[in-house]
């Protein structure tokens, strides 16, 4: 469904505000534009809803030290962003990167977000030979389907529960079977799909599998299968919108476990489900410090953002920082170079939570962090050197 | 197995009692004023995150809200009707169509993003730390208690309002026979402003109820208005023990699909019946007369 009002309204605003004086491909004048888009409003708004905010933050933030350092000019250049909403629809997505690459003439793209957006797009990204750096679109398919100009920052699919499995296999007692529950989506599907083997190599049998629609609002059918089953651990591979009454019900229908996991626990979920004892992946957490935290604090007190709250925030920051790496290691405002740094092969980048490299199709090898809901709090459990406390074995909460 | 199956319908009455209470106003909207409220669910989420919000803030009992909810949306009900959709009756009768449809989803639009501007696009319920009774493997929390209370008070509320008060005879006059309605004295444009202004209210105690276990966003209206139109069809456009019998079929439907088959299926389910209905019985299971 397309919102025109608001289309046109963030439209004139963001028209009105691009500084005609941007940078032409190579030049020196003038700012650096980056062109994206943000799901401000519709579907995933409540994963993403304030980073404008946080976008413009950053371009202030950033430019405080005259901007990105651009060799073949022997000076900074000032960012400017370019944004729409692409209101959580992949269509709408589609038409605002070809407005940006045709009308707005922006320099080099960064975005957009999920998977579902992230294939459609990344043919605008090839057609227009306009490199950009994607954030959160996990779905490892997207990168293998040969697209020349696009990197992607997100937890990679097939590693997504990499630790929390690892983690599991030292537990005790060992958990001996796991039951799925999985959103019908491309990215959860493809993180259950990653998961199976690594559960068999620690001998948890798989006990059950469920799939749902996210538009489900009575789980009572699944969980009653959860119950007759009787699985050690609760696997829930979704999103954390749709989870919020699937976990509610499992509260009030008494499930047992030894640990129920789900791939998004966070912070407006923890709100409104009771997750205390739940187990989850977590990209960074302020806590954990890394490259770039005094920066990503100061953008992320500036947009008024929790990152607990908005899971995913950092990932669309590191996203940012990696496409001004880029730029920087290019030495020019040029495209095709930038492309070529983006995709060299064994280069190290530097995000908010540490270093990374990107694999062969461009998606970023990291890695999550497994966490524990602890007194309302999200506890990093595991790797045992960043950890911040310990997994309470079996979850107390689910027995 | 039994034990398994009572579970089972009671989440299926909940949930579908809380679809037939959405779809009791849309049906009374359509049924009297004629009108395709396609921002009816959009209505239901943001009471819902009215009352999550005063819930938070002031911990104010959902009673109370309910109260205080019911005149401010039975007050933008009425303005709704008069200031955007009444004067669409001056058109011919297609304009008129088109033109409802156009003005209520443009509101669905233009309230789904202005409540996510104020209030946030995340999820939002009302958080109820109650007991849970367990006898014989079935388990029912207080809070499914009170929305099944609510359901069914809320549902003997609107038979006694529509069949014992001046306001449901007018009602049912217009619906029946506009003209004949007005030449005894039926002023029948009152009565489509306050019929919009009353669905709206019930919508609004609909949302608190359903904020009770399940979540709400500013977007998930559309969904819901889907799901009443679908029972409203089922039930029969117009009545309200049909829309009672659609809604809680669907929900119980919705349920025992997510055990015995997959819960992927659950949602699509509504569709499916939808098109067998209107192919086995176009009229929908009670026609509209039993209002």
């Amino acid at each position: 469904m397309i919102r025109m009002w608001s289309a046109f309204a963030v439209g004139a605003a963001i028209l009105a505000s691009v500084d005609p004086s941007a940078a032409k491909q190579n030049s020196c004048d003038g700012p650096i534009v980056l062109g994206t888009t943000i799901s401000v409003t519709g579907i995933n708004s409540s994963l993403a809803g304030r980073w404008d905010k946080m976008t413009e933050a950053f371009e202030k933030e950033f430019n405080k030290n005259g901007g990105v350092f651009v060799s073949s000019c022997n000076k900074k250049l000032p960012i400017k962003f370019v944004y729409y909403d692409d209101q959580s629809i992949a269509a709408t997505a589609v038409s605002l990167y070809e407005k940006m690459a045709t009308v707005d003439n922006v320099d080099l793209f960064v975005g957009p977000d999920w998977s579902t957006h992230g294939f459609p797009v990344s043919a605008v990204f090839e057609k227009y030979k306009i490199p950009s750096v994607m954030s959160n679109v996990a779905t490892p398919k997207v990168y293998q389907s040969g697209f020349k100009y696009i990197a992607g920052i997100a937890l990679d699919a097939r590693t997504w529960s990499k630790n929390y499995f690892e983690m599991l296999a030292g537990m005790n007692p060992k958990p001996k079977s796991v039951f799925w529950i999985v959103q019908d989506n491309l990215v959860t599907k493809a993180v259950h799909e990653n998961s199976i083997p690594l559960a068999d190599k620690i001998g948890a049998k798989t006990v059950g599998t469920e799939h749902f629609a996210g538009t489900t609002k009575n789980f009572s059918g699944a969980i009653l299968k959860v119950k007759a089953a009787q699985p050690d651990v609760i696997y829930i591979s979704a999103f954390d919108a749709v989870s919020v009454p699937l976990v509610q019900q499992m509260r009030q229908l008494q499930v047992k476990a030894m640990d129920v996991h789900h791939i998004m626990a966070n912070g407006s979920m923890a709100r409104q489900a009771d997750l205390e004892g739940v187990s989850g992946e977590i990209y960074w957490h302020e806590g954990l410090g890394g490259n770039y935290t005094d920066f990503a604090r100061a953008v992320l007190a500036q947009a008024d953002i929790k990152v607990f709250d908005y899971l995913w925030t950092i990932g669309r920051i590191d996203a940012y920082l990696v496409m001004l790496q880029a730029i920087e290691r290019a030495g020019a405002v040029d495209r095709e170079k930038v492309t070529a740094e983006l995709r060299k092969p064994g280069a190290s980048w530097k995000h908010v939570g540490g270093e990374f490299q990107f694999d062969e199709g461009g998606l970023s090898q990291i890695v999550s962090y497994t966490h524990q809901m602890q007194k309302g709090e999200p506890v990093v459990v595991w790797p045992a050197a960043q950890a911040n406390g310990k997994m309470n074995w079996p979850a107390p909460s689910w027995r | 197995m039994t034990a398994i199956i009572i579970q089972l319908l009671i989440g299926g009455v909940l949930l579908g009692g809380l679809y037939a209470l959405i779809a009791f106003g849309l049906s009374l909207i359509y049924g009297v004023a004629r009108v395709l409220n396609f921002a009816h669910g959009t209505l239901l989420a943001i009471a819902g995150i009215a009352a999550s919000v005063m819930s938070a803030a002031w911990g104010l009992n959902p009673l109370l809200i309910a109260a205080i909810l019911l005149p401010v949306f039975f007050a933008f009900g009425w303005l709704m009707y008069v200031f955007l959709l009444e004067p669409l009756k001056a058109r011919n009768p297609m304009q008129t169509v088109v033109g409802t449809v156009l003005v209520t989803v443009g509101l669905l639009l233009i309230l789904s993003d202005l409540a996510a501007q104020l209030a946030g696009p995340t999820n939002r319920n009302i958080r109820l730390d109650l007991d849970v009774f367990a006898f014989g493997g079935i388990i029912v929390s207080t809070t499914e208690l009170y929305i099944l209370l609510g359901i069914v008070g809320l549902t003997l509320a609107l038979h006694a309002i529509l069949t014992r008060t001046w306001f449901g005879r007018a009602v049912r006059a217009v619906t029946q026979d506009s003209v004949g309605a007005r030449i005894c004295g039926v002023r029948a444009g009152a009565i489509h402003a306050a019929t919009v202004a009353f669905g709206s209210a019930i919508v609004a105690i609909a949302g608190v109820l359903y904020t009770l276990n399940f979540p709400v966003n500013p977007y998930v209206g559309f969904e819901l208005t889907v799901k009443a139109f679908t029972i409203i069809i089922l039930g029969g456009i117009g009545s309200l023990p049909g829309a009672l019998l659609a809604g809680i079929f669907l929900g119980v439907a919705e349920a025992l699909t997510g055990f015995f088959w997959s819960s992927d299926w659950a949602p699509g389910l509504s569709i499916m019946l939808l098109l067998a209905i209107l192919i086995l019985f176009p009229q929908g299971f009670l026609s509209r007369s039993a209002t």
